[in-house]
């Protein structure tokens, strides 16, 4: 049987125009890779989010972390200061993987 | 001359202006009418690399550079001053916060390719020529504006606990306005048509001059299906507000026929210089209005700008600037 190993995932949805700030602190922080869902629509604190084709204003994203739970943990915290003003929900969750290696 | 009444109703009843209603019908009603978006893409590309070339080809045959410098340097003042009377007004007469009323400023100064080029359909329709520069004054305009609410916004709000971690125009922001594809696009094709001149129209008319009017009119229909499904955030945005919306693009397409009047600008010239100063911003201002004020809501100055100025602008207000014009002219 393939052996499985615990790791944590964290889901970043945010804003498009936010995006970027976003993955370079998933970078500097020492994630070794990460996954986005280019365009995820739904609604919350800030009303219906949808893409509008004329700019990216309410076009919301999803960015997809596995990694480590000490990793994890530094992009919560240091996720909190960049969502500030901007749509967002951070949901972290347990789970498993194959190919320890790659995360 | 026609009367101001006969030109209102000529526009109103171009294709252009109904395809804008029906869309703006369709999309309040919520109908499942929808151009696919790399279509409606598509159109807008196509609309900026005619409207750009066109003016590079008519700037190489009629140009003169004193007269084309003057322009340009007009063109930055607006949009570099435009804000400040936004602001002004905004904070006199609307409860809106400082970055709230910098952020719609900033719209304000800046303009609406869109807007623009359905003013160079209403010239077109009537054979009314313009002078080729005005479209290189639309590309100038589109960022000074950004600058002058970014600073109404810091100067009032150093202390805010945010103020100091945003950079002011960043490098990112910095790409965002210079290297938007439309104003990229814009200025290519301005520059081609420049180069190219006379023999270069001769290649690219079969594509660009003839089914212009008829892309455009589709492009409207898109732009209306937009409109109509915002038409649902008015409430969000309150009525002063949105009387500004109303009253602001009358105040700067005085402002600009004046401007335009002085510099000698012929009647084409002069409405559409009239309809950059009167046009709000709905595509570029707001992506840079979201990386360097986050603090200002996106859901307050897109709605003025798309669903209340731009419609205005289209359909009552490009025939009144053509007339005011024709007024200044005959003066």
């Amino acid at each position: 049987m393939t052996q499985l190993y615990r790791k944590k995932r964290i889901e970043i949805i945010v804003e498009a125009a936010r995006a970027r700030a976003i993955i370079e602190m998933i970078e500097a922080v020492g994630a070794k890779g990460y996954t986005i869902v280019p365009n995820v629509s739904g609604k919350g604190n800030r009303g219906i989010r949808d893409e509008a084709h004329l700019s990216d204003v309410f076009r919301n994203v999803m960015i997809i972390v596995v990694a480590a739970e000490e990793i994890v943990r530094r992009i919560v915290e240091q996720s909190q200061p960049l969502l500030e003003n901007y749509a967002g929900i951070v949901v972290v969750s347990d789970v498993e993987v194959i190919r320890d290696e790659h995360f | 001359m026609d009367t101001l009444l006969q030109l209102a109703i000529g526009n109103l009843l171009s294709p252009m202006v109904l395809f804008f209603a029906l869309g703006v019908t369709a999309g309040w009603l919520k109908s499942d009418l929808a151009i696919p978006e790399a279509i409606s893409k598509g159109l807008s590309l196509y609309l900026m690399l005619a409207i750009g070339f066109k003016g590079g080809v008519e700037l190489a045959s009629n140009g003169v550079a004193g007269a084309v410098a003057v322009a340009l340097v007009l063109a930055l003042a607006l949009s570099f001053c435009l804000p400040l009377l936004a602001y002004a007004l905004l904070r006199a007469a609307t409860r809106l916060d400082i970055p709230n009323a910098a952020a719609v400023a900033a719209h304000y100064g800046s303009v609406s390719i869109v807007t623009f080029v359905a003013a160079t359909g209403f010239l077109g329709y009537r054979a009314i020529p313009y002078e080729g520069y005005v479209v290189a004054m639309l590309a100038l305009m589109e960022t000074p504006a950004i600058v002058t609410g970014l600073l109404l916004a810091r100067r009032s709000n150093a202390a805010g606990p945010t103020a100091s971690r945003a950079p002011f125009l960043s490098r990112e922001v910095a790409r965002e306005v210079f290297l938007s594809g439309g104003v990229v696009l814009l200025g290519g094709s301005f520059a081609i048509g420049w180069i190219t001149g006379d023999k270069g129209m001769a290649v690219m008319a079969p594509a660009i001059v003839d089914p212009f009017k008829a892309v455009l009119a589709v492009f409207l229909l898109d732009m209306g299906l937009l409109v109509g499904r915002r038409l649902h955030d008015f409430r969000a945005v309150g009525w002063p507000v949105v009387a500004f919306g109303l009253y602001m693009p009358l105040i700067g397409a005085m402002i600009g026929l004046l401007a335009a009047h002085a510099i000698g600008l012929s009647l084409g010239g002069m409405t559409l210089v009239a309809v950059l100063a009167a046009s709000a911003s709905y595509i570029v201002v707001p992506a840079a209005m979201r990386l360097s004020l986050p603090q200002a809501n996106p859901a307050i100055y897109i709605p003025l700008s798309l669903a209340v100025t731009f419609p205005f602008n289209l359909i009552v207000g490009i025939p009144l600037y053509y007339a005011g014009a024709q007024w200044l002219v005959a003066l």
